[in-house]
């Protein structure tokens, strides 16, 4: 009850913001829903699954660059197809790959995402006249629902239209994978966290309910990167790089990966936290790292884990 | 010196079943360390054919890190393995800021020392002197290595106990005394490595992050745990870029990757698996 | 009418030899026990029937289809279940929702992605009616970490029975339960079997008073062999083998 009456008044917060909150915070929470997305699918695999992927970077980079050439060497500027083409694209990438990650888990599943993430580091890095190399490509303002808003200079549509259609994005996401996380599938997911071999004793396909997994992890993950790409205006390598994986996670950890809404909750306060802490000091990543071995050792259930008690996603 | 740091990782994966992501920045520390300790010495009339001793040094001194480390990640021992490794990317995170804090943000590299020794020509190519040495060191050390595994009574526990540490401790083995020299062990294996290599390069606070992907190429071609994959993976993995960089650049990275996951999934345990931890 | 048959089954660990040309077959509507003593490679035989390792050498058929080294998956699909010697649940799993995996399993509906869970009425109906057997209706929202010893092992059970596989086998079914519960698991297990309609039931057990009290034929390995394959009358009549498996068993 306590939670639902939270939830509604973070909704509704969140719906009110763009005239409450100052364009600076606004801009901050967008980057947070675009992470919000992708995490969706990162707990999907890890949370729900038990899978801990280092290379979940790979689809959010995927989803960026997505964007970016689209919008500025195909001259496509909607963002509907843009997003449905970074989920086409993840799914056609994440069969092969997640074929061959679902046949590891714990330390090699790890490993084998991790090394994938590099791989699609270094042709992004490398290739310059597909990707940009180390400058990556702009990615031009989209058109949302067919509408230009050209009236608007670039805070002004980036907090406005655009925050509500990312917030609306955002939404579908959560309750799409919330129906999959309650759903016949969902549960079989769980069934294999808790206990591979019994779970395939009792009938359940392991691998191939991973890869699953696997595939929808990757298309969150792209549209997360596809939106997050608009705000920052440019998808380049570093999104693809392993410590960006290992930032995903962290967000992940934060909120609090046995929830279902601890993705959101870890992406908005992992990005507010790193701005207060960066204009403080120049060394957040010390911060950071403090922070992160805190929530391992002491808190692993996370920010929401610490406010209710621990109840299984 | 690639193989110092993952011989680092194997050994702390072999014996504490732990995948270190922090042992890139053990290299970074060691690297930065032995240029300031190179400095000071210089600075106090350390003759100049000598600096290797302050290097190898500053790269030692840093050891000391380790037991703390080490009593940081006992805390969630027997925890799930999956926040093992988050705990050690913690580390990289910390330990990153504190090199830019100590040693500030821009590259720190030292002049002159690498020609110090003067130059030869091997097949036809110059080569320094230096280069040719830290080849000769990283094989002593590998033999040190060795020796120290299979001839030394340390060896033997170690070894026991990366086979089982159940059996292990029942046998009356200090696991926690295993544990700490084992992974200080592996930081000194990283910060040698680090120092060892910086005369012929720049030390800049990303080399932590970038060279754990390197290590993590070389173990997981190699095989985790096994000291000898740790040598063949640093040398596939080195004459990899190498060939790369001479012939098409632009795939060097590339080229290793490929060659990471076409061993991972053909033989997941390495190319060297089973073969001494 | 045979339903599981394992002909000739060769298994060798290395050059250690677990089993050493088993041959055995079960047929439709009998409790089979498998006894002998320690190390006679009765969990090596359980583990090769049941598909989870391939046999060196030797067929494994189960409704005339070969199924050495299929996985438990294919096997579940087939019929046949199997429940552990040591408690196997999903510990933050509740009762209801370990029952439910199997039974969305059974139906095919695992891997449904869009349904409500909640919504699956046939499913949940199921899962009650198979918790009552076992004497677990009333735990359907706890998690199966919280049950005690003797429901655990219920849970497990419960959950392959789920299945409604044709053939079960059970891995020392009461292991780790005290003398007092044992004959209580088995009339529950006995009885819940019938009312699914599983015609076989294969067990490995050390308790002999289970094993005469409950079996229609008992087999007993010793040294990866089968020593003696004959209903329990037959055996406690022959007291060679009684001295080799049952007194080493006790010892």
């Amino acid at each position: 009850m306590i939670a639902r009456v939270a939830g509604a008044a973070a909704m509704l917060a969140l719906l009110l913001a763009p005239v409450l909150a100052s364009p600076y915070q606004l801009t901050l929470l967008l980057p947070a829903f675009a992470y919000a997305i992708a995490l969706l699918g990162l707990n999907l695999l890890f949370g729900t699954t038990g899978l801990l992927s280092f290379g979940h970077a790979l689809f959010v980079a995927l989803g960026a660059y997505t964007a970016a050439w689209l919008t500025t060497r195909a001259g496509v500027l909607a963002l509907e197809a843009i997003v449905l083409a970074a989920a086409a694209l993840a799914a056609v990438i994440a069969l092969p790959v997640g074929l061959l990650c679902v046949r590891y888990v714990k330390i090699s599943f790890g490993m084998l995402t991790l090394a994938f993430g590099m791989l699609f580091y270094s042709f992004l890095y490398k290739f310059y006249l597909v990707t940009g190399g180390d400058e990556g490509i702009r990615v031009l303002r989209p058109r949302l629902l067919g509408q230009t808003f050209a009236g608007l200079d670039k805070v002004g549509f980036l907090t406005g239209p655009f925050y509500y259609y990312a917030l609306a994005l955002l939404v579908l996401a959560a309750l799409v994978m919330r129906r999959i996380v309650r759903s016949p599938f969902g549960l079989s997911l769980r069934a294999i966290r808790e206990n591979p071999d019994k779970a395939a004793f009792v009938g359940v396909s392991v691998r191939r309910y991973r890869f699953y997994a696997f595939m929808i992890a990757a298309v969150f993950g792209a549209v997360g990167g596809a939106l997050l790409a608009v705000p920052t205006g440019l998808a380049d390598p570093q999104l693809a790089y392993w410590t960006h994986s290992g930032n995903l996670v962290f967000m992940l950890l934060l909120g609090g990966f046995h929830h279902f809404l601890g993705p959101v909750v870890g992406a908005v306060v992992f990005i507010f936290l790193q701005d207060a802490v960066m204009s403080l000091t120049a060394y957040w990543r010390f911060v950071f790292g403090a922070l992160l071995a805190v929530v391992v050792i002491f808190f692993p259930g996370g920010l929401l884990g610490l406010l209710a008690r621990e109840r299984p996603a | 010196m690639l193989f110092l740091v993952a011989a680092g990782l194997q050994l702390v994966f072999g014996v504490q079943k732990i995948l270190n992501l922090a042992c890139g920045s053990f290299y970074a520390l060691g690297a930065y360390a032995g240029v300031s300790a190179v400095t000071w010495a210089l600075g106090h009339g350390l003759p100049a054919p000598l600096f290797v001793v302050a290097l190898l040094a500053g790269g030692l001194a840093l050891a000391v890190i380790g037991p703390p480390l080490e009593r940081l990640l006992r805390t969630i021992d027997g925890r799930d393995e999956s926040f093992q490794l988050l705990l050690t990317f913690a580390l990289v995170l910390m330990l990153e800021d504190v090199i830019r804090f100590v040693w500030g943000p821009a590259p720190v590299q030292l002049r002159g020392a690498y020609l110090v020794y003067g130059q030869v020509t091997v097949a036809g190519s110059t080569v320094p002197v230096y280069n040719l040495f830290v080849i000769a060191a990283g094989g002593v050390i590998a033999l040190g290595m060795g020796l120290l595994l299979t001839r030394t009574r340390f060896g033997r526990i170690v070894r026991a106990t990366a086979e089982n540490r159940e059996v292990a401790a029942a046998l009356g083995v200090d696991m926690r005394r295993v544990y700490r020299r084992v992974f200080t062990l592996g930081v000194a294996l990283g910060t040698v490595g680090g120092a060892l290599v910086i005369p012929a390069t720049a030390a800049v606070s990303e080399m932590a992050i970038e060279v754990i992907v390197d290590a993590f190429a070389v173990v997981v071609i190699g095989g985790l745990g096994s000291m000898r994959g740790a040598f063949a993976g640093a040398l596939i993995v080195g004459v990899l870029k190498a060939g790369a960089i001479a012939t098409w650049p632009e795939v060097e990275m590339l080229a290793i990757y490929v060659v990471v996951i076409g061993v991972l999934v053909l033989r997941p345990a390495g190319l060297f698996a089973g073969a001494t931890p | 009418m045979t339903l599981l048959e394992a002909v000739d089954i060769r298994m060798f660990y290395g050059s250690v030899c677990a089993l050493d040309g088993v041959t055995l077959r079960i047929g439709r509507g009998e409790f089979v026990s498998i006894i002998g003593p320690n190390g006679a490679g009765k969990t090596t035989l359980v583990n090769v029937l049941t598909g989870l390792l391939a046999p060196t050498s030797g067929t494994v058929r189960f409704k005339g289809e070969d199924v050495g080294g299929v996985g438990p998956v294919r096997l579940a699909r087939l019929g046949m279940a199997r429940a552990f010697q040591l408690v196997n649940v999903f510990p933050a799993l509740t009762v209801g929702e370990t029952i439910a995996v199997a039974v969305l399993a059974r139906l095919g509906r695992g891997a449904r992605l869009f349904a409500a869970l909640a919504g699956e009425r046939r499913v949940w109906d199921e899962v009650r009616s198979v918790a009552e057997l076992f004497g677990l209706g009333d735990t359907l929202a706890r998690p199966a970490r919280t049950l005690p010893q003797g429901d655990k092992k219920l849970l497990d059970v419960a959950s392959a029975f789920a299945l409604h596989p044709e053939v079960i086998l059970l891995d020392e079914p009461t292991s780790g339960v005290s003398t007092a519960d044992k004959h209580a698991i088995m009339e529950v297990l006995v009885q819940a079997a019938a009312r699914l309609g599983i015609h076989s039931i294969i067990q490995v057990e050390h308790d002999m008073d289970i094993v005469f009290g409950y079996s229609d034929r008992i087999v007993a390995l010793h040294q990866g062999r089968v020593l003696a394959d004959g209903r329990p009358a037959e055996l406690q009549a022959n007291d060679a083998v009684m001295a080799t498996v049952v007194g080493r068993a006790h010892a």
